[in-house]
């Protein structure tokens, strides 16, 4: 039947082929669509095409710039959500990390380092080694709590969000570190005139999450978990030492996204900060064409997730659209998204 | 109750499954209904039970003719049907199952437990039936719910039990238990029509025996008038299939060795050994534990007991990876269920057990996979149109040539098959067999598990049959033909022979 429709000549159907059965395909036109949309909102003026250009791209930087962070975490949870699970304490993890590079890092009276007399730069090298510990050993944790404990990863993932969230309000009650300014360089250095470190830091990990998921022998069993364990297994899979590395990977990559959050803001609001960014990197995954219960999806489709989120919510800021309003259209476009995405048969 | 079956017909398509069988039931009747996997058994049953409709021919039902449409009509006619799997909820305590579907209610539309239990306590006394109702089904072992399900037949003013091979699953002590109950019903003029392979059985509890093969009703009479020998031999037809003269198997060295392998109520004590070359048939009925055992020798599941020789060195297997890299290859039973992986493409199909042995730096090399494989699409005569397309677009024969390929790939010393020829087609299944005949001549050990006699006769060179657990019989040579295994998997046993 594939075969059939694979060889109809005619433009329409070889469109609705690839829509249907590539992913990226459908995922990356929506993209372009909305880019379309976009572009003419801002108003497309030939008369100065230089200032609108620089416009334009001012818009688009900022765009990339605030959803850099996001878009790290998705790339985590893309092979967390291929290997069949899902992880619900990314936005926890974020603000457990943030707090305690905070309280490393902080130049106020309390701070960690400043105290053991280490400041500047090796202060700051050893925060992120030890930041990036960390987030790979919360991540391991939740894994062996999967793998070991044998406990669902909703269940697994929901108990370690609430844990963490709260843990680090608790000890973070009243207490304001003052983030360096030399810190701040990390996510606010100039590469010529632009301000783009967030997302040149975007952009290298996707490209490395793209390699291990397409190239390397985990990547694609990560894939083999996802689409059938127990195949996966009686081929010589090691499967609970994957699915615990794939938690892992998520909380590294959460880990690096806190460094970028702090070092871009130089703040953190305990309460709130990464609340609901699981909910948007599962979003931004499922509306990039990876599938829910495992073994389909790609990192590219992630990327493209996360920047159809993110144009979309730049148009509805365009457009005015009140604020309370605006997560009703990331609901609308993600069951949209669903929606036109290939069925499995039942 | 009586039945009476008159010329039934029915076919599936093309496939014509019973050519005009007639069939006859007498009240207070145990009636045996032998024959091998695909006989027609269940599909007779099926249509009496009201599930599947005949093509043509009468029943009758106490000189009444009827045409069941849907179960329960059989049901309402006193028919009860209890199949293999049972129909209980396990979470649910016994006097709730018996009135599944039927519940009690009071005036507010809520349950009425008081009297659910107070009609299950009296038809259990009325029965014999030494069960507390307020159990949990899932505290009960298999036999206790086999004779809640009667019970709850019973309650329904069942006349006639259809039985399908009750006792596969039970151990000795249960059998009897359930026997009781079967006596006791009879004593109360119900009929019951027992399904089953096991001769022994048939012989101690039923008064008459129909025989089916190929859509065809073979033999009948009374159980008393015959011996399980004479079951057997209607069973399989009079001409046994005559192996084709098999080259005198010359025993090579020893390159496998299992001792004493037991795990408690799955298999027990099991040895034995595989030569170089050889091709070891592992056979049974339902529930002879074959496939249990090779998964914990393969390291899937853990037994409780034995050891395991490769080339006379005593081997540890905890884990698949283990036995692996000892040189054991498994190619399971249900392909889609355990052996492909339907959202990767044919050549990572083929390929996923050699990954991390043939990676560099964790990267996958494509290349030296590709030219794996496509050696192994000429030897084994995969027919595929491009190796990137998704593993679900081959068919089920070549399929399974792949997962074959997949465990070629590792070069294993002994490759354990379950159930090779599962879902594929005649030629392909062809094909399956002379590939592993030549993999036997380059001198890999080949150990086949298989419930279809006629293909262990055809392809291996020596047969363990299995029964309960236990390694019931060993044929070889002459010995090796679907009459004796037919008489080692239902429990009996074959004249030793010198070997």
């Amino acid at each position: 039947m594939a075969e059939i429709s694979r060889k109809g000549n005619s433009i329409i159907s070889r469109i609705k082929y690839k829509w249907l059965n590539q992913p990226l395909f459908s995922t990356a036109v929506a993209l372009v669509i909305m880019i379309i949309v976009q572009t003419l909102v801002l108003g497309f003026d030939f008369d100065s095409i230089g200032s609108w250009f620089s416009s334009w791209l001012n818009n688009w930087i900022n765009i990339l710039r605030n959803n850099a962070s996001i878009g790290i975490i998705a790339l985590g949870m893309t092979l967390v959500i291929i290997s069949g699970g899902i992880d619900l304490a990314v936005g926890s993890t974020l603000v457990a990390t943030g707090a305690v590079l905070m309280m490393l890092i902080d130049v106020g009276p309390n701070g960690i380092l400043l105290r053991l007399g280490i400041t500047g730069i090796p202060a700051f090298i050893i925060a992120i080694f030890i930041i990036l510990l960390m987030g790979s050993a919360l991540g391991s944790l939740i894994g062996l709590l999967i793998t070991k404990g044998k406990i669902p990863p909703f269940i697994a993932t929901l108990g370690a969000m609430k844990i963490f969230r709260s843990v680090t309000q608790h000890f973070m009650q009243g207490y304001n570190p003052t983030v360096p300014r030399e810190f701040l360089a990390i996510s606010n250095l100039k590469l010529g005139k632009f301000m783009i470190m967030p997302i040149v830091y975007w952009i290298i990990l996707s490209v490395i999450f793209y390699i291990i998921s397409k190239k390397t022998v985990f990547g694609r069993q990560v894939i083999a978990v996802g689409s059938n364990e127990k195949s996966a297994r009686l081929s010589g899979v090691k499967v609970e030492r994957v699915k615990t590395l794939v938690y892992t990977l998520s909380g590294l990559l959460v880990a690096i996204a806190s460094i970028v959050q702090v070092s871009r803001i130089g703040s953190m609001d305990f309460a709130n900060a990464g609340s609901g960014s699981e909910m948007d990197a599962i979003a931004a995954v499922v509306v990039g064409g990876t599938s829910m219960s495992g073994g389909k999806g790609q990192i590219l489709g992630t990327v493209i997730g996360v920047l159809i989120i993110a144009v979309m919510n730049n148009l509805l800021n365009l457009f005015g659209v009140p604020p309370f309003l605006r997560e009703a259209f990331k609901g609308v476009i993600v069951v949209t998204a669903v929606l036109l995405q290939k069925k499995e048969n039942v | 109750m009586s039945i009476e079956f008159k010329d039934i017909y029915k076919s599936f398509g093309t496939n014509q499954v019973l050519k005009g069988v007639s069939f006859t039931v007498e009240d207070g009747e145990i009636c045996a209904l032998i024959g091998e996997n695909g006989a027609g058994k269940s599909t007779l049953m099926n249509i009496l039970g009201g599930v599947i409709k005949k093509d043509s021919g009468d029943i009758f039902i106490d000189g009444k003719k009827v045409d069941f449409n849907k179960p329960i009509e059989a049901i309402d006619c006193g028919i009860a049907f209890i199949h293999q799997e049972l129909n209980l909820i396990n979470d649910l305590p016994i006097y709730e199952n018996m009135f599944i579907g039927r519940e009690i209610k009071n005036r507010n539309r809520l349950l009425n437990h008081k009297e659910m239990l107070d009609q299950t306590k009296k038809i259990f006394e009325d029965m014999n039936i030494n069960l507390n109702p307020k159990t949990m089904v899932n505290d009960l072992d298999v036999s206790y719910k086999q004779i809640v399900e009667i019970a709850r037949a019973m309650m329904m003013n069942a006349r006639t039990i259809i039985m399908d091979e009750p006792t596969t699953s039970l151990t000795e002590k249960e059998i009897k238990r359930v026997f009781e109950m079967m006596l006791h019903l009879k004593k109360r003029n119900v009929s019951i029509i027992y399904i089953s392979h096991k001769l022994n059985e048939i012989k101690e509890i039923c008064d008459r025996y129909y025989c089916l093969r190929d859509g065809n009703l073979v033999s009948k009479g009374l159980v008393s008038d015959v011996s399980t020998d004479d079951l057997a031999t209607f069973m399989v037809g009079h001409e046994f299939n005559i192996k084709e003269s098999k080259k005198d198997f010359v025993k090579g060295e020893e390159i496998f060795r299992v001792e004493n392998y037991s795990k408690s109520n799955i298999f027990n004590d099991i040895s034995f050994k595989l030569h170089k070359g050889e091709i070891l048939g592992f056979t049974g009925l339902l529930g002879d534990g074959r496939s249990e055992l090779f998964r914990s020798i393969f390291g899937i599941d853990k037994a409780d007991l034995g050891s395991i020789f490769m080339d006379k060195h005593q081997i540890n297997i905890d884990n698949v990876v283990d036995a692996i890299d000892k040189g054991i290859g498994y190619l399971p039973k249900n392909r889609k269920e355990n052996g492909i992986i339907k959202d990767m493409n044919i050549l990572e199909n083929a390929t996923i057990v050699v990954w991390p042995k043939y990676a560099k730096y964790g990267f996958i090399d494509i290349k030296l996979h590709k030219k794996i494989f496509r050696e192994q699409v000429k030897s084994l005569r995969i027919k595929l149109i491009d190796e990137t397309e998704n593993i679900n677009n081959l068919s089920g024969g070549n399929q399974q040539k792949v997962i074959l390929a997949k465990w070629l790939a590792t070069n294993p010393k002994v490759m354990i098959l379950d159930n090779p020829t599962q879902g594929v087609d005649v030629g392909a299944k062809e094909d399956i067999y002379e590939i592993i005949k030549n993999l036997a001549d380059h001198g890999m050990g080949i150990i086949i598990l298989s419930s279809e006699a006629q293909e262990i006769v055809r392809i291996c060179d020596r047969a363990i049959v299995m029964y309960h657990g236990k390694i019931q019989g060993e044929v070889f040579k002459d010995s090796l033909n679907e009459h004796n295994i037919m008489k080692l998997a239902t429990g009996g046993n074959i004249k030793s022979e010198v070997g």
